[in-house]
């Protein structure tokens, strides 16, 4: 496969994304004209420190902040122009979210949290998509508690609940954020082992932000952010150099 | 899933969910019993009239309340009664009296004195006795509803209306005038308690042919006595209700009750759905982020609104029901037309979803990037 036609089949390239936020008087440059290319298969660790713009780039990959400068692709189609709208339903189908904290709603059972996504714009959840999702609950040992409410489970239940929740549309792109920061030693190695083994999909990139050295050995990429830039990336090297 | 979900916060969140219906039957509440007073009022104010099987009404010229006592000579029933067109015409005095009790407290009561043998224009519910009483130069009713003020007066027993000798022969069934108590007797013995002297009356009442367009009666009428004012019941009717709304203050009265019963409403359901969006801020921008549009979140708050609006409804209209039903048989007046719950039921789901409108507004914009904060 040569370069372009890997870009037409990445799940996520972006080229030259700039991002601004203004206090008022003062304006900021939080990410500084990125390119970057998301791979399947793959887990990305994107690491670095508090303020490094690690959390704006995860935003702008899943549509939630439009960046102030620069494209954005999604499996080679660009979308930066899209309406909020069509990037709401991009956002459905081609993208899981896993947040810090787990984030379910709470008036709503595990299982009804799980095939929201499927829901969320007034579709029917057909009885197939509650068969997958009560499947994927036991997939990550949860289906005994399909009918909880989310109060009931551990946090680290919780957050295994948001990642099946994350995958109920089959999405090609996964964006977590510090996922296992809330959680405890051992239910952070199952998060992460559910993480790594989601990313061996040939069809699924994880991406994966987070600033815990423990997580690096899972990545299949390492990028790190400082000040808004690229500085080193485990596939090209140290600012763009190629490792072999 | 849009609408379960919005079900779901609202059953999940008891209490704001309980100050929004709150919200609501406050306005089926209050603004129903209000109105519903209100159309007592209208029934008690145009009683005599409605109930009087007259089409035709003559009054002292520039009156325009059947309330309003009068002088119209008693001559002027002979020339309508020569006209082809009148089956029958009669006097009627109208006016005011005060009643003694035994305990020698005294009440005002309006007298309605009707014509013998005719009767007409006479109560139309008993308790007890009947129209027939009223023959006896001395006969009077009084009302079930008034008995307690009148000092519970026994039926044939004698008392005194303005210094004047009458006789409880009967007792009618909610039967309440605007002015109070309605002491019905003969035409005679109310013409001696207000004073009026002979071959005086305050009203004439006239019946047309059947088949004769009442309205160019009334005009004949009108033309035969010029020094008179002349209505058909209809007119008369709504000419009452009207003096009492905008001349007495009753309209304004009521009014300002009312707006300011839908106002306390609409606040109450704003600030509490609002404080619903609040709490469910992070919920809202999980929905974003999980694929919702605006239109989806709107939906949801949408739907929150709609349920509260029915089942504020539905409760504030079982709370009216209970006020209808305490009130039926009590001085208070309270009347609800068919055409009004519908109506009150629609303009209070307006009401409660543009009371809503702020909180669907806040929640749509709900950055739904501010959950990774």
């Amino acid at each position: 496969m040569n370069s372009s036609q890997a870009a037409d089949v990445a799940p996520i390239r972006l080229e030259g994304i700039a991002r601004d936020f203004s206090d008022g008087k003062v304006l900021r440059r939080v990410l500084k004209k990125l390119d970057l290319q998301i791979f399947s298969g793959e887990l990305t660790v994107i690491a670095g420190p508090s303020g490094s713009g690690k959390t704006t780039l995860l935003t702008i990959m899943g549509f939630l902040l439009k960046p102030s400068e620069g494209r954005i692709f999604i499996q080679g189609r660009e979308v930066t122009r899209f309406s909020s709208d069509r990037l709401a339903t991009l956002r459905k189908q081609k993208i899981g979210f896993v947040f810090q904290q787990s984030v379910l709603v709470p008036a709503l059972t595990v299982l009804d949290n799980v095939v929201l996504p499927f829901g969320v714009q007034g579709q029917p959840v057909p009885k197939p998509v509650k068969a997958k999702a009560r499947e994927l609950l036991e997939m990550l040992g949860l289906k005994q508690y399909a009918g909880a409410m989310p109060q009931q489970l551990s946090l680290g239940q919780q957050q295994r609940v948001a990642i099946v929740r994350a995958l109920i549309n089959d999405p090609p792109l996964l964006l977590c954020d510090e996922p296992t920061s809330a959680l405890d030693a051992e239910s952070s190695a199952i998060v992460l082992d559910t993480l790594k083994k989601l990313s061996q999909d040939p069809v699924r990139a994880v991406i994966l932000v987070t600033h815990d050295p423990r997580v690096f050995p899972f990545a299949d990429r390492l990028l790190k952010l400082e000040d808004g830039d690229i500085v080193y990336d485990s596939k090209l090297g140290r600012q763009g150099e190629q490792v072999s | 899933m849009r609408r379960r979900t919005g079900f779901k916060i609202l059953r999940h969140d008891r209490s704001t969910t309980a100050g929004s219906v709150l919200g609501v039957v406050a306005i089926v509440f209050l603004v129903g019993q209000q109105l519903a007073i209100l159309f007592g009022l209208f029934t008690y104010m145009s009683v005599l009239v409605d109930h009087s099987g007259a089409d035709i009404w003559v009054l002292t010229r520039d009156v325009e309340d059947v309330n309003a006592s009068g002088s119209l000579p008693v001559r002027y029933v002979d020339r309508i009664a020569a006209l082809a067109e009148v089956e029958w015409v009669e006097p009627l005095v109208l006016g005011g009296g005060l009643f003694r009790s035994r305990e020698g407290k005294v009440q005002p009561v309006q007298m309605v004195g009707l014509p013998r043998p005719r009767l007409e224009n006479g109560p139309w519910r008993f308790s007890e006795g009947s129209l027939e009483v009223l023959l006896d130069t001395e006969g009077a009713t009084v009302n079930n509803l008034d008995l307690k003020v009148l000092g519970t007066p026994g039926l044939f027993e004698f008392y005194e209306i303005s210094g004047r000798r009458i006789r409880i022969s009967a007792i009618t069934r909610n039967i309440r005038g605007f002015a109070g108590t309605l002491v019905f007797t003969n035409i005679e013995k109310a013409r001696e308690v207000s004073g009026l002297p002979p071959g005086r009356c305050s009203h004439i009442i006239l019946k047309a042919r059947p088949g004769s367009d009442v309205t160019a009666v009334a005009s004949v009428v009108r033309t035969l006595l010029p020094a008179t004012t002349v209505m058909t019941s209809p007119e008369l009717s709504a000419s009452t209700r009207r003096f009492y709304i905008l001349d007495t203050g009753i309209g304004s009265s009521f009014g300002f009750s009312v707006v300011i019963a839908a106002l306390v409403g609409i606040i109450i359901i704003t600030l509490t759905m609002s404080m619903s969006v609040l709490n469910h801020r992070r919920d809202y921008a999980v929905l974003q982020a999980l694929g919702g549009r605006k239109r989806d979140i709107l939906v949801v708050v949408f739907w929150q609104a709609l349920m509260i609006g029915l089942i504020g409804i539905f409760v504030g209209f079982l709370l009216l029901a209970g006020f209808l039903a305490g009130t039926r048989d009590s001085r208070l007046p309270s009347h609800m037309p068919l055409w009004f719950p519908p109506l009150h039921a629609g303009i209070t789901l307006v009401l409660c979803l543009l009371g809503s409108t702020y909180a669907m507004r806040k929640a749509v914009r709900v950055e739904p990037a501010s959950i990774f904060r």
